[in-house]
């Protein structure tokens, strides 16, 4: 999955888009060298070309054109800055900007002769840097609030605090423009009526008078401007009201312009206070058994927890992207793939409104990358071959996300093209015949299976998978399925949490040792009554005993955790289980006891040395060790996957 | 001159070179992970960072030590990796002439698997220089599981020369 690889794929693709950002940040920096000109600030522009440029960036780090991404970098750097104090750039600025943007196209030109991206000059790159020496502005609270500094200026603290509070519990903060005129107030249209109206469909921050022109649409040369919180949508907005939609206009800032560097410290912040938060609570809890009283501290640390949780939900909203912004670079590959190709494809992607943790994001965009490539590669028939199958000379390919339930992102990836054929996959593998999608996907994933021949003589698919079933399953927690019927098309189906740091989770104890388990994971906790049980005769090929214990009159597999993880058995037999679902079956493991639930702060275990299947990281419980999170969904996953889950102990 | 840490295995003295040690600590066991390899203890956090604890003596073929009150673990840094080291001892921090370092004799090199690349005479004393890289390369997961003594001891090593 490098880059360097795909270039030729993207090139094209690539400067067309170039291009056209390019074109745009140049128009948009005259812009600010106008109103730099008239000693005035165009925000606006300034953030445009930001946007531009920070596009132009992301494009060129996709195809691995290195010299362009270092010098978008340094503008965009300094333009985010410029944005964040309102817009005010020096001429010198413009002046280095606009050389930027030059270098750039100059670069751009060459790849389209078919030459290398010539790396930049130092005096560029310094002259960019010198730039962003300039002193640090620390964005104020009110950066995410987009309005003039003038008319921010007015505001007072509580009012801009209450839109940043209502921004933050997901209402949508407004202006609304109303310039009183003779013929309104006779349809009964004034200031007073509008601030009546609008109080029934909105919260009204503020009512800002301004004076303005004397045009046809102000005869008097005034306008209010409304500041707004509201829920509703602007038409309801503006028809409540009878205003036209257009006078309504959004003053929140798009959130990909809150730096993530900023929300991934704060996030670190808070882990240390959550586990700082552990050690208080077993400090008092010890106290309080010898006899102390400490109910005013334990009041305290109740108000605690809630401040805790608020800032904790704050955090998280800021570290989420829209999963819009995971699937915009895709119409740019599936467009160079199809040229690269000669396949016709028709995309259809589908985000919803669901938001993940930017970290998953980032983990999950080279898999999408991998499974589109591989369908416009090696799924999707050539027209030709599409119209004699009897097939639109078009092949569909579909991404669809969508929360799976309220901790889980679901996303499908299919086509209609050729689909797999099992017993060539089987030949290939040296396997038999997968009797089921799960067997399938069990083979494409086996590391090193030849995968040109797999193209070549099914065109099938089998490149890589081993990296996306480790990317979604192991490093993510995620579960991977496939469903593919031979001649018809294939879909790959991911499910990935949403977030991967702090999560409510299950403590329990096994074989002395302590673990926790996402809440999220868990489908029930159920009582185990060893009389009830029924023992299933072991394979000896080391796979872990099963037992079956029945829940509600149905039939659940469950392994003894303690067995599989080579622990110590406890004397009195596990006396709880904890049921999770596996590709909607629900599989148990047998616990010694049940502690508590709260929430853990997870890290990530990065070293290979310790990485294990079944566990997704570790939380520190208070008492400065680590102690293991599990993911049992995966670690299910293993075992059934007929692997010997401990081939090392 | 280089600053090294100088730490204790089984009767001998090693040396590893102080920048390329994050920090030491009393050590009183790590928290066990299913599957990882038999010289691995398993996992501690240092500095908010989850980290993996290698046992030095089951790494080199000693026999295990129990834990006791100068069981150190030297938490080390090396090629973006960080991992701690279980040793018996760490007390020292030398300067060591890197010029009077000597090639390993190959009965040395062999017996710590190669894990130690050069040896270095001080007064009475031999220090033997651990090749961390290697100690921590790619292939440091692919080792023997643990392997318990005999009750006579028969299946521990020879000590190095010390």
């Amino acid at each position: 999955m490098t880059a360097t690889a795909d270039l030729k794929e993207f090139i094209a693709a690539y400067l067309v888009e170039a291009e056209e950002h390019l074109a745009v940040a140049n128009s948009q920096l005259l812009l600010v060298e106008r109103a730099q000109r008239d000693g005035e600030t165009n925000p606006r522009a300034v953030r445009e070309t930001f946007r531009s440029l920070h596009t132009i960036k992301g494009l060129s780090a996709m195809v691995g054109v290195e010299p362009v991404v270092a010098i978008a970098h340094r503008m965009e750097n300094f333009l985010r800055d410029s944005d964040r104090s309102g817009g005010a750039l020096p001429q010198s600025a413009i002046d280095a900007l606009l050389a930027g943007v030059h270098a750039i196209e100059q670069r751009v030109a060459a790849l389209s002769r078919g030459d290398d991206a010539a790396a930049p000059s130092e005096e560029l790159l310094a002259s960019l840097d010198s730039l962003g020496l300039a002193p640090v502005i620390t964005p104020p609270p009110t950066a995410v609030l987009d309005l003039e500094p003038a008319m921010l200026a007015k505001l007072a603290p509580f009012e801009v605090d209450q839109l940043v509070r209502g921004i933050a519990k997901g209402q949508r903060a407004l202006r609304a423009e109303f310039s009183p005129s003779p013929e309104r107030a006779a349809q009964g249209l004034t200031i007073n009526s509008v601030r009546e109206r609008m109080a029934k469909v909105a919260e009204i921050v503020r009512v800002l008078p301004r004076a303005v022109p004397v045009t046809e649409a102000a005869p008097g040369g005034l306008c209010f401007v409304l500041i707004l919180l509201s829920l509703a949508s602007d038409e309801v907005i503006a028809s409540a009201v009878g205003l036209a939609s257009t006078s309504l206009q959004s003053i929140v800032r798009s959130r990909a312009e809150l730096p993530p560097e900023l929300a991934l410290d704060a996030m670190d912040g808070l882990s240390a206070l959550i586990v700082t938060r552990f050690r208080l609570a077993r400090a008092i809890a010890s106290l309080t058994e010898r006899g102390v009283n400490t109910r005013e501290v334990s009041e305290i640390m109740t108000d605690n927890a809630r401040q805790l949780r608020d800032l904790r939900a704050a955090i998280v909203r800021v570290r989420m992207v829209p999963v819009s912004e995971l699937l915009e670079r895709i119409p740019l590959l599936v467009r160079g793939l199809q040229r690269a190709t000669n396949r016709a494809v028709r995309l259809e992607l589908e985000g919803g409104r669901a938001e993940l943790d930017k970290s998953v994001s980032e983990r999950l965009f080279p898999v999408l990358v991998h499974l589109v490539r591989n369908a416009v590669d090696h799924a999707i028939e050539t027209p030709d071959e599409r119209v004699r199958r009897g097939k639109p000379e078009e092949g569909l390919l579909r991404i669809v996300c969508g929360s799976h339930s309220n901790a889980r992102l679901e996303i499908t990836v299919s086509d209609d093209g050729r689909g797999i054929d099992r017993s060539a996959v089987s030949r290939k593998a040296g396997r038999a015949v997968p009797s089921d999608d799960a067997g399938l996907l069990d083979l494409l994933c086996i590391p090193g299976l030849s995968t040109r021949e797999i193209v070549t003589t099914t065109s099938g698919r089998g490149m890589g998978m081993e990296i996306v079933k480790r990317t979604i399953v192991e490093e993510l927690g995620g579960e991977l399925e496939v469903h593919s019927q031979f001649g018809q098309g294939t879909t790959f189906t991911l499910r990935v949490p949403l977030t991967i740091s702090i999560v409510d989770a299950f403590s329990f104890e096994c074989g002395e040792q302590r673990f926790v388990v996402p809440v999220a994971m868990v489908d029930e906790i159920i009582e185990v009554d060893p009389d009830a049980l029924v023992h299933v005769p072991a394979n000896d090929d080391g796979s872990p005993a099963v037992d079956i214990i029945s829940r509600r009159g149905v039939a659940v597999p469950m392994l003894q955790l303690a067995e599989i993880f080579r622990l110590k058995a406890s004397r009195n037999g596990a006396s709880k289980a904890i049921v999770v679902r596996r590709a909607g079956a629900p599989v148990a493991f047998a616990v010694d006891r049940m502690l508590g639930q709260q929430e853990v702060v997870i890290r990530p275990i990065n070293d290979v040395l310790v990485r294990a299947p079944g566990v997704s990281g570790a939380t520190d419980l208070g008492d400065g060790r680590p102690t293991l999170v599990l993911d049992l969904v995966a670690l299910s996953a293993s075992l059934n996957g007929g692997a010997n889950l401990l081939p090392r102990a | 001159m280089k600053l090294h840490v100088v730490f204790n295995l089984s009767g001998s003295e090693y040396a590893l070179p102080f920048d390329s040690v994050l920090q030491m600590e009393s050590y009183g066991g790590a928290t066990m992970v299913p599957g990882a390899p038999a010289h691995v203890d398993g996992i501690v956090t240092v500095r908010g960072m989850v980290v993996p604890v290698l046992d030095l003596r089951i790494r080199f073929g000693l026999p295990p030590a129990a834990l006791s009150l100068d069981t150190r673990i030297i938490v080390t840094e090396c090629e973006g990796r960080v991992v701690a080291l279980r040793v018996d001892s760490a007390r020292e921090v030398l300067k060591l002439d890197v010029e009077k370092h000597q090639p390993a004799p190959s009965i040395v090199s062999e017996r710590s698997s190669g894990f130690v690349n050069a040896v270095h005479p001080l007064g009475k004393r031999l220090l033997l220089l651990i090749d961390l890289p290697k100690l921590l390369g790619e292939n440091s997961h692919d080792v023997q599981p643990r392997a318990l003594p005999d009750d006579d001891g028969s299946n521990a090593r020879p000590r190095l020369p010390s």
